[in-house]
């Protein structure tokens, strides 16, 4: 009954929607695929009069290179990683600014404050944190400048300093850091997006909690996750699409070599390989890659909705 | 006698037991207060770095160890940066482009937000996979085509092309619709019984419970067009539509093409103020909540 | 019948056009018409990554430059960093929307050649068209009064024609510690076996120090290939030829420096070699190879109103110091083709007002530390009493110009073509490596690295 009368009325809610991703985001992504299957497809060079055969010559160039492995095992490896610690801190942190009074106010200002900081900054931050300043690192003929921050602490309690992003530093070293960076970078927005929820969680069910006199724990387990659980999906979900296109944090720590001195694009990524084609101006390389890219997240994607639908609670 | 002493005895262990719960009770607020702290300052470390930097010379700035405090306190960067920057225009446009999109976006957002939440149509469920499926392509493929698009209609400089392009996010539409759907189904179909009509209902019962959400898409929606760089260095040249980061970018290249970064971020830190006393006053809105009793779960 | 004999036509023709391609590529893509600058009124803009402080140096001779063509309305935009240059433009040559005249590196020409967008300046430098009381191309004494390394550059693009102009330039000098130097009887190293006897020496003097820090390693590594006559790359055919014995030597050697402690570069060390040399705590280093255009990054911060040490500027280190060879860098102009000839005739108009006014490239280089590129600029008074100037303090800037200009013959330019910043990444990134990677047998590992490095670039070339 309120399918059918409903119907026309969807498509026309959805109509300034879907007329904008027509031209501004489907017509590109057609495009996309055009140039994918143009072998060796150069924009500037279509311009000089050049063209191109159809083949598949942009896929296999892609994943016949060398480091190609490389590339999506580091994208992989952040994803994984990154995108739980992030949404379980968020999510902890949301529930305890929810639930506190005295203080509230200020600390959730300050919450807040990272989305005026400049994106420059943050990433300078992060490198003046953790770089040690010297030469010869762990030979004989060292000379340390300074050791950073987190290596004073570290010694302050005893340890030994850890060469984290400079040269002679190992993967482990460089992931660690980028496990950090990245999921201290995606707190704040997924932070303002629970926090948002569980303000749309009617208070009444917590009243009527309060009154059977349930522990917080099961307040917690039985209410905030079930009522929150589409926003928690949300903030999985989105955070698996974008952790697949991470890029410019590992610039922000690295610079544009994407690694340690020595070690250049030790930790590129997918998208990181994309950028490198375009700035060379081979979209059809850029756009098979993408499409590359397109299909795993998909998958993943697949997998989480199916996941959520089981588990999450609308 | 016995009774009595069993009456005492009980009721000192209930006095423990809620001294006990009253110690627990404060161990964990410290522990709540403790863990939010913590978090609040590792959080807060770059806003810190950034006010630090502006505060530097660039001889400082390149030093090797790097200062926590500036040796010399360089306010001049604040004056400069005032100066150097035509700030007041760079100002105006990003206000201005921000606001329109941002209103033009979330009306866009919710209603699609509503047909995909509370709707019932033919290939509902295939139509959001594929916009999902939208936001796994690198935007940055999307540049040349779309450069094209606007070029042909002839949109460059102007307002629209900083505009129309970015209306429609999948990601804002996508969180507005997980949001709806914490709102119980119930709800509509009451109001449909009622006779309440959609849009009504939308902005009647919708709209309030989905507000700290709303708010929230406003705010990063307007943080979008104060850090959007690439496609506003790209469409426009003229300096009458230019946005804040291109101009505070491009106003503090050294002769060597480095960038001054403390004055830089000098200019970051002014214009972030009016940004960051708006993002305050929304604050209270995300924070105020549902707090409406009027509505039944 | 007739199908044969239109096949045969076909074929004939197509011959022709193909012949014609063939011949179109050495020859110069711009015929300047009949009577060069018509007078009609055009807008010509010009991109370019000045900062505040040049572009009123630039806008005022933009004045002067209108006063003799009132027609050509010069429209002068910041695009932001020389990447951003590079995109913006690649993006706009699509759509045809590509400004008339930008700032460029190499590398970006041959990019935007890749869609022949643009024009060469040879038929322009050439013509004899009368303009004003003067000629529309280049007299030969204004030719002649370029620096002929910076000039040369313009025709590194392998098909031997003309594609930029130099705009104002900048190559590496050695800042060396006077005060330290002096101080302990040292001299300035004008050889690299001089060099490192030097650190070998000041390591014994003060081993908290790094004596030298070099701040890029690719152009360490592409000067050592030119210094020594050894090839890099190549415009034509084989793009990459730097793995070779000669290469695979030095970069042996230097590794040794770096594993004594003698030397630094900017990644390996984490922070600008300059903070390390202006450096008054333990560890600093008493020398620094680093763009002459960043001089006043080279000075220490004065302390009590004075400076703790004086600078000193000098040529950087030679394989053979009877022929120098000095990387040159810096912006260049290019000039992209129009369907309107007279934009491009009015765009070359302004080019050369720029990069031929003596009082021009002065102004220009005092503001902005960077080397002009005409030789007679040391005739200009304004100019000459700035050099006057040069010390290793307050005016260390003009110190650094003074000594860029003595070395005018030893400018040198490598080949351009798309794919050439990625040899300049990949040798950056292998020197880095080599310096830091161990193993049992050296040369080996060097081998491989040298291999890698070849394999990235072909890849991506």
């Amino acid at each position: 009954m309120v399918e059918s009368k409903s119907s026309w009325k969807a498509w026309l809610y959805l109509s300034p929607a879907l007329v904008l991703l027509l031209i501004f985001t489907v017509w590109p992504i057609i495009n996309t695929v055009r140039m994918a299957f143009l072998e060796n497809y150069s924009g500037l060079e279509a311009i000089g009069g050049r063209s191109f055969s159809i083949g598949i010559a942009n896929f296999t160039k892609v994943i016949s290179y060398k480091k190609f492995l490389d590339c999506l095992k580091t994208t992989v490896l952040l994803c994984v990683i990154t995108v739980p610690v992030s949404s379980i801190l968020a999510l902890l942190i949301a529930v305890c600014l929810n639930s506190i009074k005295p203080l509230s106010r200020m600390l959730q200002t300050i919450f807040f404050l990272p989305y005026v900081t400049n994106s420059i900054a943050i990433g300078m931050v992060f490198a003046a944190m953790f770089n040690i300043i010297g030469n010869n690192i762990g030979s004989e003929n060292e000379i340390i400048t300074t050791a950073g921050i987190i290596n004073n602490i570290i010694e302050f309690f005893g340890g030994h300093a850890v060469n984290w992003i400079n040269a002679g530093s190992t993967y482990a070293a460089n992931m660690t850091v980028m496990i950090i960076y990245i999921v201290w970078n995606a707190l704040p927005f997924k932070i303002l997006i629970l926090l948002g929820g569980l303000q749309s969680i009617n208070k009444q069910y917590y009243e009527a909690a309060k009154v059977d006199g349930t522990s917080r724990k099961r307040i917690f387990a039985r209410i905030t996750v079930p009522l929150l659980s589409p926003m928690i999906a949300y903030v999985v979900i989105t955070g698996f699409i974008g952790g697949f296109k991470e890029y410019s944090s590992i610039v922000g720590v690295f610079g544009k070599t994407m690694g340690p001195a020595g070690a250049d694009k030790r930790l590129n990524t997918m998208v990181g390989y994309i950028y490198d084609s375009l700035s060379l101006n081979r979209q059809g390389l850029a756009s098979a890659a993408a499409l590359i890219l397109f299909a795993i997240i998909l998958l993943v994607t697949l997998v989480n909705l199916y996941v959520s639908k089981k588990k999450v609670h609308y | 006698m016995k009774i009595d002493e069993n009456i005492t005895m009980h009721q000192q262990d209930m006095q423990k037991v809620s001294v006990r719960q009253k110690v627990v009770k404060i161990l964990v607020q410290v522990a709540l207060y403790a863990f939010l702290i913590l978090m609040a300052i590792i959080v807060l470390f770059p806003f810190y770095w950034m006010i630090n930097s502006s505060l530097k010379t660039l001889d400082e700035y390149r030093l090797s160890v790097p200062t926590f405090w500036p040796h010399v306190v360089m306010w001049e960067n604040y004056v400069n940066a005032f100066n150097t920057a035509n700030l007041g225009r760079l100002f105006f446009n990003t206000m201005y482009v921000g606001i329109v999109s941002t209103i033009l976006s979330l009306v866009i957002t919710v209603l699609s937000a509503f047909a995909f939440a509370r709707l019932e149509f033919k290939g509902k469920n295939i139509l959001f996979a594929g916009l999902l499926a939208t936001m796994m392509i690198p935007g940055e493929l999307f540049t040349i085509t779309n450069y094209g698009t606007v070029s042909a209609w002839g949109w460059l400089d102007s307002y629209r092309v900083l505009i129309v392009p970015f209306l429609v996010s999948v990601f804002y539409i996508y969180l507005l619709r997980q949001n709806f759907l914490q709102i119980p189904n119930e709800l509509y179909l009451a109001a449909k019984v009622d006779g309440t009509s959609d849009l009504k209902y939308l902005w009647k019962v919708m709209i309030p419970l989905a507000l700290p959400t709303l708010i929230s898409i406003t705010i990063l929606k307007m943080m979008g067009a104060w850090n959007s760089y690439v496609w506003p260095n790209l469409v426009t040249r003229k300096e009458k539509y230019r946005l804040i980061t291109n101009g505070l970018r491009n106003a503090f290249t050294e002769t060597t093409g480095d960038v001054n970064y403390p004055q830089q971020m000098a200019a970051v830190a002014l214009v972030s103020i009016p940004l960051f006393l708006v993002f305050i006053f929304l604050r209270k809105y995300i924070m105020k909540g549902v707090s409406r009793s009027g509505i039944k779960g | 019948m007739k199908k044969r004999c239109f096949v045969l036509m076909l074929l004939f023709l197509m011959t022709l056009v193909f012949a014609g391609c063939g011949k179109k590529k050495a020859m110069p893509n711009f015929e300047v018409p009949e009577g060069g600058y018509d007078g009609s009124a055009v807008t010509i803009t010009f991109y370019h990554t000045m900062g505040t402080n040049l572009r009123t140096v630039l806008t005022s001779y933009i004045e002067e430059f209108n006063k003799i063509y009132p027609n050509i309305t010069v429209v002068e935009e910041q695009v932001g960093s020389y990447d951003d240059v590079r995109t913006t433009i690649s993006t706009e040559i699509t759509e045809g929307n590509q400004p008339n005249i930008a700032y460029c590196y190499p590398d970006h020409v041959a990019l935007y050649n890749l869609a022949g967008a643009v024009a060469t300046l040879d038929n322009l430098i050439n013509s004899t068209e009368k303009d004003g009381d003067g000629i529309l191309g280049l007299t030969q004494e204004q030719k002649d009064d370029f620096i002929e390394g910076y000039y040369a550059e313009g025709q590194q693009f392998g098909d031997g024609l003309m594609y930029t102009l130099p705009f104002s330039k900048s190559t590496e000098v050695l800042y060396y510690n006077k005060t330290f130097f002096e101080a302990n009887g040292l001299t300035v190293p004008k050889t690299w076996d001089e060099m490192e006897a030097l650190c070998k020496k000041i390591k014994s003097i003060d081993p908290n120090s790094i004596p030298l820090g070099y701040d890029s390693s690719a152009n360490w590594f592409i000067t050592m290939c030119e210094q020594l006559g050894s090839p890099y790359t190549s415009a034509e055919g084989d793009h990459y030829l730097f793995n070779n014995k000669t290469n695979r030597d030095f970069v042996k050697k230097y590794r040794e420096w770096y594993k004594n402690g003698y030397v630094t570069t900017q990644d390996i060390y984490g922070s600008y070699t300059s903070g390390l040399f202006v450096s008054t705590d333990t560890v600093k280093s008493y020398m620094s190879i680093g763009s002459s255009a960043g001089a006043t990054h080279q000075r220490p911060t004065k302390v009590d109103g004075a400076y703790p040490f004086e600078v000193g500027i000098a040529t950087i280190p030679q394989v053979n110091p009877e022929k120098p060879k000095v990387i040159s860098q810096g912006p260049s102009v290019c000039i992209f083709k129009k369907e309107n000839p007279q934009e491009v005739v009015a765009s070359w108009l302004l080019v050369k007002y720029l990069t031929t006014s003596t009082e021009f490239q002065a102004e220009f280089s005092i503001a902005s530390g960077y080397v002009p590129v005409l030789k007679s600029v040391m005739e200009n008074e304004v100019f000459a009493s700035h050099l006057a100037k040069g010390d290793g303090g307050d005016y260390i800037a003009a110190l650094s110009t003074k000594i860029c200009m003595e070395q005018e013959s030893a400018y040198y330019t490598s080949p351009a073509f798309n794919g050439s910043s990625t040899a300049r990444d990949q040798v950056n990134a292998l020197l880095n490596k080599a310096f830091t990677t161990d193993g049992d047998d050296i040369d080996k590992v060097i081998e491989k690295i040298f291999k890698d490095a070849i394999e990235e670039c072909e890849y991506n070339g």
